[in-house]
């Protein structure tokens, strides 16, 4: 069961339509795990409906509705653009949400060495104020005590782990703010996979900003 | 019959048939407010609103098929495309070669598992927008801004000058007096939404 969900304020962001890229994302993929929030995000679109309703009308132009008209007959033929889903994928890419295995070349993850216990496959989406990626702790790894130097959202796509705060299983959404310290751990049954959001600012570049939550391990 | 559910029939007639005469009902009622909707989280000149009030219809017109009064209100449903057409828009602005994702592919329609009847979505959206209207001005000032001037939590914080844990507050009350969600964290609608996981 879920139990680690956005918080209201942050769901009002993403129905609105104000958030991030990448946090948007972040958002989506738990709303495909967990139908309470799905229903929560409804209700916020229901709000925005009815502040549509409420708003002060502004006259439009007396032709705009002929010149929609001419353009809906132009192109009558074409549909709704559909996603062009990559042929080969692997497991863990078709448990990331569709859009989003667009961005994965030939339809892979490709892991990168982080660490003896985790390994990571950065997403480009083309934002530049968080770096969006998959995280994988293999079983029962431990992530080094680290520190987070900016604001990092968490979603756990397959498996669980658990730190100082709790366990997260398949869903959980988490925000773990900059300066907070925490040592994940992998369940010992099952290698453990998250799609991460992490905001800037990064001190390093490259790879290695996803060390950055590591600057401050600590070997215990 | 209620003004509101003739829209929702409206539009799935665009949907069904292609009929122009209802399309042109609900573009005639939609319209200006799309363009004060449209306008104040752009703030662009009148044509450049208009073209985006255009695109937002383009996309009513051909997705109608998909509309299903059963999943939500025809209001909702224009909000959530005009939100989504402005998303794109915003996001072309500001890169030169805009991103293979559209708005529309990350706020994909994932159907709830339980629709509401149309009495009750209708008794809901009374409720709300009964309490809209009653909201203190402090926390209407607070949604409008975020959901009209398409501002982040943050940005309304600066706008106004109050710490960002205000606004978060501000924004929680206002859900919960309109039933949209509890203070504090994220809770079910009083209205039957059902957990699963």
């Amino acid at each position: 069961m879920i139990k680690n969900h956005p918080d209201a304020d942050l769901l009002a962001e993403y129905t609105a339509g104000v958030m991030a890229l990448a946090p948007t994302i972040s958002v989506t993929t738990h709303l495909q795990f967990c139908n309470s929030c799905k229903s929560t995000v409804k209700a916020l679109e229901e709000l925005g409906g009815e502040m549509l309703e409420q708003a002060d009308a502004v006259p439009v132009s007396d032709d705009l509705l002929e010149q929609i008209f001419a353009c809906v007959e132009e192109d009558e033929t074409s549909e709704d653009s559909l996603l062009t889903r990559p042929t080969t994928i692997d497991e863990v890419a078709s448990s990331i949400p569709a859009y989003l295995q667009k961005f994965l070349p030939e339809g892979k993850l490709h892991w990168k060495f982080l660490s003896p216990s985790v390994k990571v496959a950065p997403i480009s989406v083309g934002e530049t104020v968080h770096e969006l990626a998959l995280h994988k702790i293999k079983v029962g790894g431990k992530v080094p005590e680290h520190n987070h130097l900016g604001k990092e959202i968490t979603v756990v796509l397959k498996g669980s782990f658990s730190d100082e705060d709790g366990v997260y299983q398949r869903g959980d959404f988490m925000v773990r703010e900059a300066g907070e310290i925490h040592q994940p751990i992998a369940a010992t049954h099952e290698e453990c996979i998250c799609l991460s959001v992490l905001a800037a600012p990064f001190k390093l570049t490259g790879l290695k900003r996803w060390l950055n939550p590591f600057l401050s391990f600590s070997p215990s | 019959m209620n003004e509101r559910l003739e829209w929702d029939s409206y539009l799935e007639k665009v949907g069904l048939y292609k009929d122009k005469a209802a399309f042109a009902a609900v573009f005639k009622h939609f319209s200006p407010l799309l363009k004060s909707f449209l306008m104040k989280s752009g703030g662009q000149d009148s044509a450049s609103v208009e073209e985006l009030v255009q695109e937002t219809w383009i996309k009513v017109w051909r997705k109608a098929p998909h509309f299903s009064s059963k999943q939500g209100s025809a209001s909702t449903w224009i909000y959530t495309i005009a939100r989504n057409t402005r998303i794109d828009a915003i996001r072309t602005q500001v890169r030169q070669n805009p991103d293979r994702l559209n708005a529309e592919d990350i706020y994909a329609d994932y159907p709830t598992e339980a629709p509401h009847t149309s009495l009750v979505q209708l008794r809901n959206k009374r409720f709300v927008s009964e309490e809209l209207r009653k909201l203190p001005a402090e926390q209407a000032e607070v949604l409008a801004l975020m959901y009209f001037r398409g501002k982040s939590g943050q940005q309304v914080a600066d706008t106004l000058n109050l710490p960002l844990g205000t606004v978060k507050s501000r924004i929680r009350l206002a859900l919960a007096k309109m039933k949209l969600a509890l203070p504090g964290s994220i809770a079910e609608r009083q209205t039957g939404a059902t957990e699963n996981d």
